[in-house]
């Protein structure tokens, strides 16, 4: 049984083919029916499948395909939903070059963005998942698309990736959020994929402007520290997480500069994600032009 | 009109483009993505002046696609200053060859837009220990390949495995010839070596005719023609920018080194499908080396679908019998009957174990 689905996931169109019935059911339970259109050119053709060979009836492979290109390993079948939503990062990341991309959350209230970019492990996910689902919209877990000289940010809007002891969290926190199955034994851990609230996918359209710059930083002993970060510290960091700046050069130079040089930078260590939202709503937001 | 003949139509008359409707749009992209020819589709129709016009859907597409190829573009060069500098003190200079021999050449059409996974370059056979070895201390480091391959790449081949610089994940193909010498048709390798030019940069590439015959060597000696329709493209580009002189010099060089038949077969299938102009003397000269019509037949039936732009959504049963007697014909050249039987019956073993236990479990990985 094969499925197909159209997604409009502004700004890009994908097709998704699957013969997973894992794949089709957790995608048909994270992105809502508001979003497919039959209608929309499209832009990326992917596909997940099982793997050949006489290994798939007991130990079986799930297999992605952008079009015909193969970037990943086969995975376990049960990570072959992960392996879907990271395949759909990965095709933005190594074709789009008309934003500057940076490997970041986009959080925004109203038009205002912050952005919070992050290595893995800095508790950046679970900080996403929290403001989305108390008041934030959510633009983007994984990626912030820039426009190339200004500092508006164009919503990808996704389900947010959760990694092992955060899956628990959320669940206890949001009990009425929409969660995939849970994918074992990744190279991240155990990830669970949650769907933003419904203002979020509303909001998928709306561009924001970016008002602040964040990294956050979970540290368990830490409750709320807030180190205002200088301009080439604030640029660096920003360089480092940036997908594309390789490859566009001078376009995503000049648009990160201007960005770091208009908006204020701070570093966060935290453990207690309230304190964090009072912090950004009462003190950054307030002071945003 | 098919999809692959309507992307050979638009490389003639790229002001086509302006008549097409928006699916055959989604259509065409998907196909030039998958055939690494958005930037150099891109080229052609900024050239025939209709870029701006085209729908925003192509626009968006193509120049993501330009971007990265304008990136390879100017990124090759520092790559070839590295490697000249690298290699200097060996009293080696790398000759560069195929995509980055057309982009260190400032604007020779087929370097605009043409994208490549890895730089080749020749060097000395009997520096290429050495060669290797001074790269391997300057990051250039082995990528993982099976034992036999590696034994395989040494024993019978033009080049030795390739090499990745572990930063900055160049891959480079160090060859000494440019065709397995095991084939029994490598060419007297030195031939080329008197064939060389300095690029404004001061890099070392083949002359024009030189570079020409490389590409159609490569491309006819080849057993896998995925990416056959950008090879027939670099070879329409190549030959059009070619004097009268460069064609006597083409023809010269075919001769002495003995590839007339492949020349033969890159002016047929160019004209015919590309309608490169060549000249009539020189397709004269060249159809003497044609064989008997059965042949031909067999040949045109493989090559005029295998040059033509491919896609699995595409293909027809036809054009996959022509691959497989193309895989077929590409071993058969490369290799004697006793190597070649040895060769398959590894690559069988390798098969039969990738049915049964999954692609990727015995592949070798990278450390880390």
């Amino acid at each position: 049984m094969q499925f197909r689905a159209r997604l409009t996931l502004a700004p890009f169109n994908f097709e998704i083919i699957t013969d997973l019935p894992l794949v089709a059911g957790n995608l048909c339970k994270m992105y809502p029916d508001s979003i497919r259109h039959n209608e929309s050119l499209i832009d990326y053709s992917l596909t997940v499948t099982k793997g050949q060979g006489i290994r798939r009836l007991f130990k079986p492979q799930a297999r992605f395909f952008a079009d015909t290109q193969e970037p990943f390993q086969p995975l376990q079948l049960q990570q072959g939903y992960a392996m879907l939503e990271w395949g759909m990062n990965w095709c933005i990341a190594a074709h789009e070059m008309q934003y500057v991309i940076i490997h970041s959350a986009v959080l925004a209230k109203g038009d205002k963005a912050i952005l919070f970019p992050a290595p893995p492990g800095s508790g950046k996910s679970t900080l996403t998942a929290y403001l989305a689902f108390n008041g934030w919209r959510l633009l983007s877990d994984e990626m912030a698309l820039i426009l190339p000289f200004s500092n508006k940010v164009q919503p990808f809007v996704r389900p947010i990736c959760l990694k092992n002891r955060s899956i628990a969290l959320a669940k206890s926190w949001f009990p009425t959020g929409v969660f995939s199955s849970i994918a074992t034994d990744t190279h991240k851990g155990d990830v669970v994929h949650l769907s933003p609230p419904a203002a979020s996918w509303q909001g998928a359209l709306q561009q924001a402007e970016i008002v602040a710059v964040v990294f956050p930083s979970y540290q368990a002993d830490t409750n709320l520290d807030i180190y205002s970060l200088d301009q080439t510290q604030a640029f660096m960091q920003l360089a480092r997480n940036a997908f594309n700046f390789g490859v566009i050069g001078q376009e995503g130079f000049a648009t990160l500069t201007a960005i770091i040089e208009q908006v204020p930078a701070f570093e966060v260590q935290y453990n207690d994600l309230k304190a964090v939202a009072a912090f950004l709503e009462q003190e950054v937001l307030a002071d945003a032009r | 009109m098919r999809a692959s003949q309507l992307l050979l139509q638009l490389f003639q008359q790229p002001q086509l483009a302006l008549t097409l409707s928006a699916d055959s749009w989604v259509h065409l992209i998907r196909l030039l993505r998958q055939q690494q020819q958005l930037a150099r589709y891109a080229y052609l129709f900024r050239q025939a002046g209709v870029f701006t016009q085209l729908p925003q859907y192509a626009r968006h597409h193509l120049r993501n696609a330009e971007i990265i190829a304008d990136k390879q573009y100017r990124q090759v060069s520092a790559e070839a200053a590295e490697l000249t500098q690298l290699l200097a003190p060996l009293q080696v200079k790398p000759v560069f060859l195929k995509g980055a021999a057309y982009a260190l050449q400032q604007g020779l059409p087929a370097g605009i837009g043409r994208t490549f996974s890895d730089l080749d370059i020749l060097v000395p056979k009997e520096q290429i220990t050495a060669v290797e070895q001074r790269l391997s201390v300057f990051g250039f480091l082995p990528e993982p390949v099976s034992a036999y391959d590696q034994h395989y790449y040494r024993k019978w081949t033009h080049e030795i495995p390739p090499l990745r610089h572990h930063s900055r994940g160049t891959i480079l193909d160090i060859h000494h010839n440019l065709i397995p010498p095991i084939s029994g048709r490598a060419p007297d390798i030195r031939r080329f070596w008197q064939q060389l030019n300095l690029t404004a940069d001061g890099y070392q590439v083949l002359s024009l005719p030189a570079m020409t015959l490389h590409s159609l060597i490569h491309l006819f000696f080849n057993e896998d023609f995925k990416k056959g329709f950008r090879d027939l493209t670099d070879l329409h580009l190549l030959f059009a920018g070619f004097s009268e002189q460069d064609w006597e010099q083409l023809l010269q060089l075919a001769e002495q080194t003995g590839f007339m038949f492949e020349l033969m077969l890159a002016c047929r299938y160019t004209s015919y499908l590309l309608a490169t102009p060549i000249p009539a003397w020189v397709m004269q000269q060249t159809e003497q080396y044609q064989p008997s019509k059965l042949r031909l037949r067999l040949l045109d039936f493989i090559f005029l679908r295998l040059l033509s732009p491919q896609h699995p959504l595409l293909n027809t049963y036809l054009d996959q019998l022509a691959a497989l007697l193309a895989l077929i014909r590409g071993h058969w050249l490369k290799m004697p009957p006793q190597i070649l039987f040895g060769h398959l019956s590894v690559k069988a073993f390798c098969a039969v174990r990738d049915a049964l236990f999954g692609k990727h479990q015995f592949s070798p990985k990278r450390p880390g």
